[in-house]
């Protein structure tokens, strides 16, 4: 077994502990806590995967930013944040939710394993390929040409969505 | 690593989010199931990117991350503004779209 492969199984199994951590845990900080170990493995998969300008923006954006946002809002919420011990509206809810995630599990392993296989001639080669650009330019400068040559309209756009969102915090947060 | 080994790690924690959202009844949790998915969606973009040799994945994994960033802005001034007028956050009793 090399090296990849061994932190691969290593990654795999720490984050989906920790990603069944969020959801079993009765204590809504401990969740949150999870989530971000989650996130923090994620972004080691996405090192392994050599895409490091997103790794880092993983940990910076995801992991710093929006869980501590997070955090600041179920601890703010603290009394009520623990899930209720209230006897359930639906009693087999659990029981229906296990099944049928095993069934979506399945179903997606199964066209995984069974679906064609991407087409070869979609992949980049010679002076597009990614693998290139890394290594005449350097990996964010790869990321930053991707970014501001195909996806410049898209990157504008989210700019208007961030300060929709902003207005729409700030009409939410208002005195009522 | 095949990229087939890294799109079932993503479809098991994605449907480790779609079980969050479905057992649990706290809005903050299934917030995170919801946080969760779109984390696994962007393992699975960024394993793709990598087996096509293309920055495009990359791309969609950096415009999931603003849309989850906004998404979670509001939300949670949703959630609290929900907590000021009803001192309560349980998804069962949030049956009414008037306050």
């Amino acid at each position: 077994m090399t090296g990849v492969q061994l932190s691969f199984y290593v990654l795999a199994v720490a984050s989906v502990a920790s990603a069944l951590g969020v959801i079993t845990f009765k204590n809504a900080v401990h969740s949150a806590l999870s989530l971000i170990l989650t996130l923090l493995f994620l972004a080691l998969f996405y090192l392994q995967l050599g895409a490091m300008f997103i790794a880092i923006v993983q940990i910076l954006i995801y992991a710093g930013a929006i869980m501590v946002l997070f955090l600041f809002v179920v601890t703010m919420l603290a009394s009520e944040a623990s899930d209720s011990e209230l006897a359930d509206r639906i009693p087999w809810q659990r029981w229906v939710a296990g099944i049928l995630g095993l069934v979506l599990v399945g179903a997606l392993s199964y066209l995984l394993f069974t679906g064609t296989a991407i087409d070869s001639s979609a992949k980049a080669t010679g002076a597009n390929s990614l693998a290139h650009v890394v290594a005449t330019q350097g990996n964010t400068e790869a990321f930053g040409l991707a970014l501001f040559h195909g996806f410049a309209f898209p990157f504008e756009v989210t700019s208007l969505l961030i300060i929709v969102a902003i207005l729409g915090a700030m009409v939410l947060g208002r005195k009522a | 690593m095949p990229l087939s080994a890294y799109l079932i790690v993503s479809a098991i924690l994605f449907t480790v989010g779609v079980v969050g959202v479905l057992i649990r009844r706290n809005p903050l949790i299934i917030f995170m199931s919801i946080e969760l998915m779109l984390n696994a969606v962007n393992l699975s973009f960024v394993a793709i990117s990598n087996s096509l040799d293309s920055a495009d994945g990359q791309m969609f994994v950096f415009l999931v991350l603003t849309v989850a960033a906004a998404e979670v802005v509001v939300g949670l001034a949703i959630i609290v503004s929900i907590f000021r007028t009803r001192r309560n956050i349980d998804v069962d009793d949030m049956n009414l779209l008037r306050g």
